[in-house]
């Protein structure tokens, strides 16, 4: 588990142009906000010329890891160790935080512009810019004070995000959110204060050798555990979730559910791996919450008539996926395929989910605008006036549904492979089970839409992009699929 | 030589006229139709292309890797080639249908796109070369049928689709299960590889058997195997074009197409008998004939009674593979495109009825064949050849299927034959009575139910010209049995691929 | 009890009675019904926390307290209250405390199982470390502040109280990291971004109080989560 993570040694230094490219990687996003705090853009193009070097360096990246292999950056300030690394799966990670970012801001824009936003709109710029800059770090991070700092001002600059509509309802639903993340984080701090009074360093290669299976190691995994699994929103902790999503804006929804979230199951399944190496039972537990979640998150979105409590209601769904793949990752006696198996499973469900997720909430969001209702009733007839956002939600709910030829078939494929190998029925029915209830509250929306009895209302036109957009997010989560090969190939890299 | 590119590029024509469609604005009816027609021809072309090189012995292979041990593949066989043929044709007639029948009504992006990715998914059906292929499509089948099925946009159309969510999503979690099994068990299994399961049999008996029984029962979903028929029938609502691909090509066939390729090329036949699975899948398919067939007596309207009359149909397929003998399986193959061409006229013929005339209950038709005389021709050959009459295609199938019953010794799967052709005349021949032998609005007596002048001849020409050409191909596969390239030769081709080495 | 009264007598009397001080001022600023008074008492903490770290021997630590707790935090909660001249009358200054029993029930019990995996993590390092509670009193201030805290935390729905006891929570927290971990510097860079979340989460909650009291009115800061019973 531990090389998987990349944390090893390095053979190679990281070249001058490669420095650069992680400079640019990490701080251009916070600078871009910034700059568009002060200056609005009212256009997508100007977005997307901005967006150009982020995406370059990204891919500098990927080059540099694919030549040298894993890279690491290390500082002392102060008597201070702060690390980073870049391994297969970070650039990976990377790579979707910056695609799904810039997509998140190309639709910005247009949907400020339709939508009467309020004078707090120019913020959401900024914010966006540090959670980007901060996923990007918590991807790199090796030690566990950077991953802090990362995750709250993640956090923060999320909380504020999801608030910025500014209505009571968002308020209140924030303001909860900004509480259970404090003291979430709260619980991972202490957690982390253990692992520096026991063992008195904080880098993770370092602990990695240096750890051993005690009550100690045991206390502070609970503790970051439960702080961070109240993060990311696992049940049975996700009650958050959906009323924060509820009268947020589109962009953030989407940034929110497809990356915000993963970055604390991503600090959470590393730290664990260190900590937890053989564990039997904390992988279980989760494995078996997991499985509730799957379920408790199915018959949610399948009971509601909000379509964006739907679209919320089964990210907790979807996470339950990940949950149940933990046993495999974590476990002991897991012979090395299926652990392979389920790790590539796992990475491939979490991006082709982040995709996806995102293409649905614009497409949500577009639907949403378009008709000026926000129920699956007031949906009626979408299907004849609005076929593009409709075609996109479907294509994004085909990898949800994990119906191939989607992400989340090849996903479902490779954790099932694994289940069935090490015979771990429950999480194989868990996982069926699933794709049912996804595809019943999936068509219960579709039903709707088809319905051809309903009275026709006035449609407000969608600006030019916004729905490209989406559906370019959809068919990345669709394409993932039958490519799958190519981004796990990445995560193969760097063994030692 | 490996032209790899043939069995992509029939697949990617299909999916190309996908993505042209749905890119397409709604009021460019006369580019969609010329490039829909384009794609049909052109896919005809290449399936020929595929025929000639099969029966050349040269099987193109296109592959790549999806992820560690488990491959896309698509190879174009025998077996694949067939099915694909049949599709391809069938497609062809049923898209000129369609532009006739959908003339002038809403939707018809909608409706043209899904039915392209329909036939896109049942190439894929066809050239797929392992389960993991095979299941990609079998799912995109499910997917790009329902907005089909649900076309009307009415209570009962999205009450109907429902169903036929439920018993064919369900049915592919059991698939799935089903395959992912297997691949845990063998790991990637080529249908083209020799060896079978065999080797697996001494150890693994029961996950064997299980994993059949997944399969299977996943398939037979599809294959509106009694229990599992309950979605057949009531997605009848569908427009009569979606109707005819339904049950003579996309849907049932593919379900049975997959069990096909389950027992022949993944599990083996000697395998399978070695199971004892084989009597049972028999059993299923004499129960599921009879059944659909004394359905099919019961029913009023014209559309259920041909729904009905297609469950019970499709399982001669299935019956013939129970059959484990060379002239079994030659009946069933030559009955997947027998029965195809059949029934699709069949349905071509209910839809004219009910275009032109407004006819939907059987008790309407009297005197029909005077009104619209190459509609009931059509239908009566239709009728025919399900009955199993001479010269019709259908005769010929049920001719093998009984001298492989005989000469396997299963006596009563000729009762069941005899049983189930005289129940199949029970359901039709009143119908062909009615439309000939009746006298009825055309004689002046009486009016139809909605009479309308759709074109210059007994009615729309896109309507009246597949349906004449399904008609005379069903004759002829019938009458010219014997010639080369005919559906039973080609059986005969794969048959002789299974049982000889 | 000779025993006792030897640890007693190795007490540093700053020490004693500064955590003394600390557990006072927390408790009378968690469950005092007068906000305002209640937010006098956050600065007498934030002001009695700021010596504390420098009787740790954290001068650095003591500066961040100084600034973000006392200087910049503390603010927050009188700009929530729109108390923010000295003498200004608030529409804010009670609260009561009624809730449902089922909830009580929940949260109680999340609080408790919080409690129980921060005790037995102090109790195993301790244990690890030979180390006795009674000769560091911050350390144990920091866990009946950290507990108490918590409870609030659990207890209160009005949110600007909430807020209150995650920055007495935070406190507590760092008091105990800093029980376990020392002082070094890492543990220092730790805490001090730790006052820093701190300090950011009490000014958004604050803008947050202030928008929904400007758009709901009193009313709403008192049912926090009103969506949640539409939900579940």
């Amino acid at each position: 588990m531990i090389w998987r993570f990349g944390l090893f040694d390095s053979t190679f230094e990281p070249l001058l142009p490669t420095h650069w490219a992680l400079l640019v990687a990490l701080g251009l996003p916070l600078l871009l906000g910034m700059l568009a705090a002060l200056f609005p853009p009212k256009r997508a193009w100007p977005v997307l010329l901005a967006s150009v070097p982020v995406l370059v360096s990204g891919l500098m990246l990927l080059s540099a890891y694919d030549q040298a292999g894993l890279l690491r950056w290390q500082w002392e300030i102060a008597g201070i160790q702060l690390s980073l690394r870049l391994n297969g799966l970070s650039v990976l990670m990377l790579l979707m935080t910056q695609v799904i970012g810039v997509a998140a801001a190309l639709y910005t824009p247009g949907y400020l512009r339709l939508s009467e936003t309020g004078p707090l709109a120019r913020w959401l710029w900024p914010l966006m810019g540090v959670v980007l800059s901060a996923l990007s770090l918590i991807w790199l991070a090796t030690d566990l004070l950077t991953l802090y700092a990362a995750l709250e001002l993640m956090g923060l600059a999320a909380v504020g995000m999801l608030m910025l509509s500014g209505k009571a309802p968002a308020l209140v639903a924030g303001m909860r959110y900004l509480l259970l993340a404090l003291v979430g984080s709260l619980t991972y701090l202490l957690g982390v204060a253990l692992i520096l009074g026991h063992w008195g360093r904080l880098d993770l290669p370092g602990l990695t050798e240096v750890v051993e299976p005690g009550p100690v190691a045991w206390f502070a995994a609970a503790l970051i555990g439960a702080g961070l699994a109240l993060k990311a929103a696992l049940f049975p902790l996700h009650a958050w979730l959906t009323p924060v999503h509820e009268s947020a804006w589109t962009p953030v929804s989407a940034l929110h559910a497809a990356l915000v979230i993963k970055a604390s199951l991503f600090i959470l399944l590393q730290l664990w791996s260190i900590l937890l190496p053989d564990a039997f039972y904390a992988p279980r537990v989760i494995a078996w919450l997991g499985m509730l979640a799957i379920v408790w998150g199915g018959l949610l979105a399948w009971r509601t008539d909000s379509l964006k409590t739907l679209v919320a209601s089964s990210t907790v769904a979807q996470l339950g996926y990940l949950m149940v793949a933990f046993p495999l990752l974590l476990g002991p006696d897991i012979a090395p395929l299926p652990r392979a198996l389920a790790w590539e499973g796992f990475w491939l469900q979490l991006m082709g989910h982040a995709f996806a997720k995102a293409a649905m909430f614009m497409a949500a969001g577009n639907l949403i605008l378009a008709t000026g209702e926000s129920t699956l009733k007031g949906l009626a007839g979408t299907s004849r006036r609005l076929p593009l956002s409709l075609l996109v939600f479907g294509i994004a709910s085909i990898t949800l549904m994990g119906l191939p030829p989607s992400s989340g078939f090849t996903a479902k494929w490779l954790l099932l492979q694994a289940m069935v190998i090490s015979q771990q029925w429950w999480a194989v029915a868990a996982l069926l089970i699933g794709t049912l209830l996804t595809a019943a509250y999936i068509f219960r929306l579709f039903r709707y839409c088809f319905d051809e009895t309903a009275p026709r209302h006035r449609y407000q036109p969608l600006a030019p992009g916004m729905e490209l957009i989406a559906l370019t997010l959809a068919l990345t989560a669709l394409a993932l699929g039958l490519l799958a090969h190519f981004p796990l190939e990445l995560m193969h890299g760097g063994s030692p | 030589m490996n032209a790899a590119w043939l069995p992509l590029t029939a697949l990617a024509t299909s999916l190309l006229v996908v993505v042209i469609i749905f890119a397409l604005p709604e009021d460019a009816r006369r580019l969609r139709t010329t490039i829909n027609l384009t794609a049909a021809v052109v896919k005809i072309v290449l399936v020929m292309l595929m025929v000639q090189r099969v029966a050349a012995g040269h099987e193109d292979i296109f592959s790549f890797q999806v992820v560690g041990g488990v491959d896309f593949v698509l190879r174009s066989d025998a077996l694949g080639v067939m099915f694909a043929g049949l599709s391809s044709l069938l497609w062809l007639c049923t898209t000129i249908y369609a532009i006739g029948y959908l003339e002038g009504s809403a939707n018809r992006k909608r409706f043209f796109g899904f039915f392209s990715l329909c036939v896109a998914s049942t190439i894929g059906i066809a050239l797929a070369d392992n389960l993991f292929t095979f299941l990609i499509f079998y799912e995109m089948l499910t997917l790009s049928t329902y907005p089909l099925v649900v076309h009307k946009g009415t209570q009962q159309a999205l009450d109907a689709g429902r169903v036929y969510l439920r018993y064919t999503l369900s049915a592919g979690v059991v698939l799935l299960l089903g395959t992912v099994l297997l691949y845990s068990l063998t790991g990637d299994q080529s249908f083209s590889s020799e060896e079978g399961l065999g080797d697996y049999l001494n150890d693994h008996r029961g996950l064997l058997t299980l994993i059949f029984a997944l399969l299977v029962g996943g398939l037979a979903v599809k294959t509106a195997m009694v229990p599992l028929h309950g979605w057949l029938p009531r997605a009848m609502v569908a427009p009569a074009p979606v109707s005819a691909l339904l049950h003579a090509v996309a849907v049932v066939k593919a379900g049975a197409f997959g069990i096909l390729r389950v027992v022949y090329d993944l599990f083996g036949i000697e395998l399978s008998v070695e199971l004892g699975v084989i009597t049972t899948l028999a059993v299923a398919a004499s129960i599921t004939i009879i059944y659909g067939s004394l359905r099919a007596i019961a029913q009023e309207e014209l559309k259920p009674r041909l729904a009905f009359s297609t469950v019970s149909q499709v399982s001669y397929v299935i019956l013939g593979i129970g059959l484990f003998g060379p002239f079994g399986t030659v009946g069933a193959l030559a009955h997947l495109l027998h029965q195809g061409l059949m029934k699709v006229t069949l349905f071509f013929c209910a839809g004219n009825y009910a275009e032109e005339l407004g006819i939907h209950r059987i008790d309407e038709m009297d005197g029909a064949g005077k009104r619209m005389p190459l509609t009931s021709i059509a239908f009566t050959i239709g009728a025919f050849g399900m009955i199993g009459l001479p010269p019709v295609a259908g005769f010929i199938t049920k001719w093998y299927l009984g001298v492989g019953a005989i000469q396997a010794e299963m006596y009563w799967v000729v009762a069941v034959l005899v049983a189930s052709s005289t129940l199949n005349a029970m359901y039709f021949l009143p119908i062909v009575h009615r439309l000939w032998f009746r006298v009825g609005p055309a004689h002046g007596n009486g009016s139809w139910p909605k009479e309308q002048r759709l074109g210059r001849f007994e009615t729309h020409s896109w309507l009246l010209l597949p349906m004449v050409f399904t008609a005379l191909v069903s004759l002829g596969a019938g009458l010219f049995a014997g010639l080369p390239f005919s559906p039973l030769d080609w059986a005969a081709r794969v048959a002789n691929g299974e049982y000889l080495p | 009890m000779i025993a006792f009264f030897e640890a007693v007598a190795a007490f540093h009397v700053v020490e004693v009675l500064l955590a003394l001080g600390l557990v006072v001022s927390a408790l009378v600023c968690l469950f005092d019904r007068h906000l305002v008074r209640a937010c006098y008492f956050f600065v007498v903490f934030a002001a009695a926390m700021t010596v504390a770290w420098w009787q740790l021997g954290a001068p650095w630590l003591a500066t961040a307290e100084l600034v973000l707790g006392l200087g910049l935090t503390g603010p927050c909660f009188f700009y929530a209250l729109g108390h923010v001249l000295p003498g200004a009358s608030s529409s804010l200054e009670r609260d009561t405390f009624s809730e449902p029993r089922s909830r009580v029930a929940i949260r109680v019990l999340l609080a408790l199982a919080w409690f129980v995996m921060v005790g037995a993590a102090i109790r195993t390092v301790i244990a690890d470390m030979a180390y006795s509670p009674l000769e560091h009193p911050l350390l144990l201030a920091g866990v009946v502040i950290a507990a108490s805290a918590l409870g609030a935390f659990a207890l209160h729905r009005h949110l600007l109280r909430r807020l209150l006891a995650f920055n007495l929570l935070g406190s507590g927290v760092f008091m105990l990291l800093a029980g376990v971990a020392g002082t070094s510097a890492t543990a220092q860079a730790l805490i001090s971004v730790g006052l820093l979340v701190a300090w950011l989460g009490s000014m958004l909650g604050a803008l947050l109080i202030r928008q929904l009291l400007h758009l709901e009115g009193v009313e709403a800061l008192g049912r926090d989560g009103k969506p949640e019973e539409d939900v579940t």
